[in-house]
């Protein structure tokens, strides 16, 4: 789960923290786009530099390697596959290198822009705030239930509940006492934001306003630049240069 | 009989930055009444899930009768020492009052006739023998209160730690927890209390431990220490309606003559006994 920290939005104040969430997503997507593309250790390396720059830039270098803990187990599952299947030590060394790269375009832009940014981006791509808002809320209740399966988790283990011991149908009838409080919490506090939106007349108008207007800064055109610039570096180094 | 010694605590949470407890030393005794004070966010919780193993400290130790909490696992140390969380939805899953009860049962193992009978016990002790078959997500906030404290109760714990108890709760309901808590221990049994409130905590236990940022700030005899302006003004308290109630009536060495001034009040308000 501590993969997840993240994607967690860390309030800071930075130079990154305040570009335009629109900018940030572009170089994201341009960032991970190279570790699709490429294999190559070269590449893979030189963008993880840039991806750790950006993160020291935005003051999270912290969150971001307490995440690449919670990626050691895929990396176990990369390395097993490689010995399974007959392929090399270090081919499951670049592929773990790949995901790291996957990992961090997406966590640099999650950890340095609030939900309620990404909410607006979407909004101002002409997303109706329907799903904006559901997508918005999904990204923000993560760590909330995550917090409330952990608290659950520890009433039951003070109720002598053992998650560790029996087979494996007994684990699964296990993770009841744990399953069936987190449902009914879910769905009681789904009703309870419903409410809560409601007496604070969500969908009353049509047209919304925003309290803090998206502004394009003379920073989110540098980033954008550099974003074209990087996206055309893919074309050049994949068809002219033909680099795996 | 279980006793606790916690020497040196330090802890702090994975992602904070800052300790959650520092330098904590206290001695926990069989029999002891134990309320813990303090602000919001002092470390009471924090301090409760270090006594029970839920959390295991960053440097420091809690012994529980001689044995380092890092070397047993919670359901082990739960036998002895039961936590009721401050949430009772964080716990209730099965489909009656009667089968939630039992759950702690099973997992320690009990025989069925021997858990028939402590059940039975439990919902009499807690006044929930007619909702036994009721949907423990159906009753009302007092009555799943008890239904959790129902629910660790029924193995008989030796101390048991309770997570604001009374939160929520109107004043019968509230007087009901008390009696019942009382009974447990004028039975000799130990009780923690977590709670911010001190007129509860005044009737029921004699020490208090009071946190202020993660440091214990005040150990001892719960009246004398709230009585002292200085460290109930700290750790954001009030000062129990009785104390203050004396200190206006211009008694004087009132921690020991405190069942003297009940009855001086029962004497002048004949009406009124606590």
């Amino acid at each position: 789960m501590s993969f997840l920290r993240a994607f967690k939005y860390k309030r800071k104040d930075s130079l990154i923290h305040r570009l335009d969430p629109r900018s940030k997503f572009l170089l994201s997507i341009v960032l991970m786009s190279f570790s699709i593309v490429f294999l190559d250790l070269r590449i893979l390396f030189a963008i993880l530099i840039f991806q750790i720059t950006l993160l020291g830039l935005a003051k999270t270098l912290r969150e971001w390697v307490y995440s690449l803990r919670g990626l050691i187990f895929f990396f176990i599952i990369i390395f097993i596959t490689q010995i399974l299947f007959g392929g090399s030590l270090f081919t499951g060394f670049i592929l773990s290198l790949r995901l790291i790269v996957l990992s961090s375009s997406m966590s640099w832009f999650f950890l340095s822009s609030t939900p309620e940014d990404i909410g607006r981006a979407m909004s101002a791509a002409r997303i109706p705030i329907e799903l904006t808002f559901s997508f918005i809320m999904a990204i923000r209740f993560i760590p909330v239930i995550y917090d409330e399966f952990q608290s659950i988790y520890d009433a039951q283990r003070s109720r002598g509940l053992e998650l560790e011991k029996g087979g494996f149908r007994t684990r699964i009838r296990n993770l009841m006492p744990i399953l069936i409080p987190l449902l009914v919490g879910t769905i009681r506090r789904t009703y309870e934001i419903a409410d809560a939106m409601e007496v604070r007349a969500f969908g009353a108008s049509p047209k919304r306003t925003s309290y803090k207007p998206l502004k394009f800064g003379r920073g989110d055109y540098f980033i954008c630049l550099a974003a074209a610039i990087l996206a055309l570096l893919i074309f050049y180094l994949k068809l002219f240069l033909g680099l795996e | 009989m279980v006793e606790i010694v916690v020497e040196n605590l330090f802890f702090k949470y994975p992602e904070a930055e800052d300790y959650a407890l520092k330098s904590v030393n206290l001695v926990i005794k069989e029999g002891e009444s134990i309320a813990i004070l303090g602000e919001n966010g002092a470390g009471k919780t924090t301090l409760a899930k270090n006594l029970n193993g839920l959390l295991k400290p960053t440097r420091g130790s809690v012994r529980i009768e001689g044995v380092d909490t890092r070397s047993l696992s919670v359901a082990k140390i739960a036998r002895k020492i039961g936590f009721v969380c401050h949430n009772p939805d964080h716990q209730f899953f099965a489909e009656t009052v009667e089968e939630e009860i039992r759950f702690g049962l099973r997992n320690f193992g009990f025989p069925e006739d021997e858990a028939e009978k402590s059940v039975q016990e439990a919902l009499k002790t807690f006044g929930l023998e007619e909702y036994r078959s009721r949907n423990p997500f159906q009753l009302s906030g007092g009555e799943k209160k008890r239904l959790a404290m129902a629910s660790i109760m029924v193995w008989h714990p030796e101390l048991l730690i309770l997570d604001e108890p009374t939160i929520g709760m109107d004043y019968a309901q509230r007087l009901n927890i008390q009696r019942v808590l009382k009974n447990l221990v004028s039975e000799g049994r130990s009780i923690v209390v977590i709670t911010h409130d001190v007129d509860f905590a005044a009737s029921l236990c004699e020490r208090a431990i009071i946190l202020s940022r993660g440091e214990v700030i005040g150990d001892g005899c719960l009246r004398k220490l709230l009585s002292d302006s200085e460290v109930v003004e700290k750790a954001s308290l009030r000062k129990p309606f009785l104390i203050e109630l004396e200190e206006e009536a211009g008694f004087s060495k009132m921690e020991e003559d405190f069942d003297e001034i009940c009855d001086f009040l029962t004497r002048v308000f004949p009406k009124c006994r606590s």
